[in-house]
């Protein structure tokens, strides 16, 4: 393994900045742009644990804790794979405002570089930002998200224990 | 000039191209590091920087004193968006992977017979004058 590495992707949105900020922190449905995860978390605040779970709540993906929360203009996370015993990462979102939109800057920090958390961060990045684009703009992801969902929704069964969410309560 | 103008007109140039492959390996690079892959000035190196920010291929960021450099891959998927499905997508993919297999030599990929054959030495270089 060598040093982290960092990555950015960064994104103009045609929606408000509290559309962007709602699609990030909802809890009330499916993050359709995080790979159709449901947020669970015990407060968006610095400190508050998040944990990205599957929609029926089985499965975890994602465990994370928030670092800064500043309401539509940043927010950062730490993120570990729950099926992974790779070090975490940071994820940062950052939103401006700009003359027809929103600019939407995601960075992965302390990526561990050649692990499977390094190579999936780096898909999932351009994944994120596209889907959030289309989630906002069109009101539904992209085609290829629909598909990957469908997917998803065959291969659940086959989770690790591991990634079961009662091992991973907050 | 719209977005996807900024880019075609950024990557119509081989030293921008080879900038972005620069960047693209050493995320969170300075303008220093960058200038020592090239023989002209650092003016002109910034230059064509410059032109790579402005249509967001390469994200300048300032840390402390100076500025680190990061590819961002959005602009290039959002023109790969617009004339690609899934499925061409998905084939166009198979095939371009083939290409590099074949023409990298990784052996994995290739019937013995043709492993004999060494490397070609400069599989990236691009073929213009």
């Amino acid at each position: 393994m060598t040093q982290p590495k960092k990555e950015m992707f960064k994104i103009h949105i045609r929606g408000t900045l509290d559309s962007v900020w709602q699609e990030l922190t909802r809890t009330d449905g499916l993050q359709r742009a995080m790979f159709n995860s449901r947020l669970h978390t015990d407060g968006v605040q610095p400190g508050g644990q998040l944990r990205m779970r599957s929609p029926n709540g089985k499965y975890t993906a994602v465990t994370g804790q928030y670092i800064e929360v500043e309401e539509k203009v940043k927010l950062s996370h730490t993120f570990r794979f729950a099926a992974y015993d790779d070090p975490e990462c940071t994820v940062i979102y950052e939103l401006q405002e700009v003359d027809d939109g929103v600019e939407l800057t995601l960075t992965v920090d302390n990526l561990p570089e050649g692990t499977k958390t390094a190579k999936q961060m780096r898909q999932g990045g351009t994944f994120i930002v596209n889907n959030l684009k289309a989630i906002i703009e069109t009101g539904k992801p992209t085609f290829g998200a629909r598909m990957l969902f469908v997917l998803f929704k065959l291969m659940a069964p086959f989770s690790p224990k591991k990634s079961l969410s009662v091992n991973w309560p907050i | 000039m719209t977005k996807m103008d900024a880019l075609f007109h950024a990557l119509a140039n081989a030293t921008r191209r080879t900038i972005l492959d620069l960047v693209r390996e050493s995320p969170g690079g300075n303008v220093a590091q960058l200038c020592s892959h090239f023989p002209m000035s650092r003016i002109g190196v910034m230059k064509h920087l410059k032109i790579l920010v402005d249509a967001d291929l390469i994200l300048s960021i300032k840390e402390g004193r100076e500025r680190q450099l990061y590819f961002n891959v959005i602009p290039i998927q959002t023109a790969y968006d617009r004339w690609t499905t899934q499925y061409s997508g998905l084939w166009a993919g198979r095939l371009t992977q083939l290409k590099q297999a074949i023409e990298s030599n990784r052996p994995s990929a290739l019937p013995p017979e043709m492993e004999e054959r060494g490397p070609r030495p400069h599989p990236q270089t691009e073929e213009e004058s």
